[in-house]
């Protein structure tokens, strides 16, 4: 999040996909998604080409429509590992 | 009457502040703008040197023309089972080739930016490793980051 918000001082917009949405939120994220996925696969289940693009394109489109610093949109696609 | 008995006294329960909001406001449309990665779950070339696992603020550059089987994570923060099967669960960066085929996002950088997160010297990626990464990121035209962590 350090990192973050650093690109974002440095005039880069970001968006960040959350696992741990309450953390980011704490931490001061300026945009965030949060689909329901663990830790370790933000970006979808592996090898899931339609759930990883997915979620990639709407955290984009996300990147451009949120308005207002430390906005987390939820995105409705389910991963569960077994772990 | 005043309610303070006794000054100076603060609760034992950690109590965190959420930092003053940061915005960078997103200048071109999306099918325009020029996407990199940085990604805190320490992915890195294969050829790279390895994040030290019990802490480490350095980051790793990874070019975009890397083939996935180059690619490894080096990070003791979370489960890399995911990860490890498919790198693009937490680096993402075929699903952005796919996106700029498509025309939805207007072209993908040339090097993505890399760190190992979740712990490590705060002050350090505060003040020296973000600075370092969006300068870098600046000076490689790039126009908005996705980011995995958190």
């Amino acid at each position: 999040m350090l990192v973050q918000r650093a690109i974002e001082q440095a005039g880069i917009p970001t968006i960040i996909i959350a696992a741990l949405p309450p953390v980011v939120k704490q931490t001061g994220t300026p945009r965030a998604t949060a689909p329901l996925v663990p830790m370790g696969a933000n970006a979808g289940k592996p090898h899931d080409r339609e759930m990883q693009y997915n979620i990639c394109k709407d955290t984009l489109e996300q990147l451009v429509k949120i308005d207002a610093p430390g906005k987390i949109v939820p995105l409705p696609y389910e991963y569960v590992a077994k772990v | 009457m005043s309610y303070t008995v006794v000054k100076g006294m603060q609760s034992e329960i950690f109590a965190p502040v959420t930092p003053p909001p940061v915005w960078a406001p997103v200048k071109k449309p999306l099918n325009q703008m020029i996407i990199a990665i940085a990604t805190a779950a320490g992915v890195h070339c294969k050829s790279d040197e390895r994040f030290n696992l019990s802490g480490d603020f350095t980051w790793r550059k990874v070019p975009d023309s890397t083939k996935p089987e180059d690619l490894m994570v080096s990070h003791g923060g979370y489960d890399n089972s995911d990860v490890n099967k498919d790198i693009n669960c937490m680096f993402p960066y075929e699903r952005l080739h796919e996106l700029a085929r498509d025309g939805v996002i207007g072209g993908v950088a040339k090097t993505h930016a890399t760190f190992m997160g979740g712990g490590g010297n705060q002050e350090k990626f505060k003040n020296e490793t973000g600075p370092a990464i969006a300068e870098f990121l600046k000076s490689e035209g790039v126009d908005g980051v996705l980011m995995t962590a958190g």
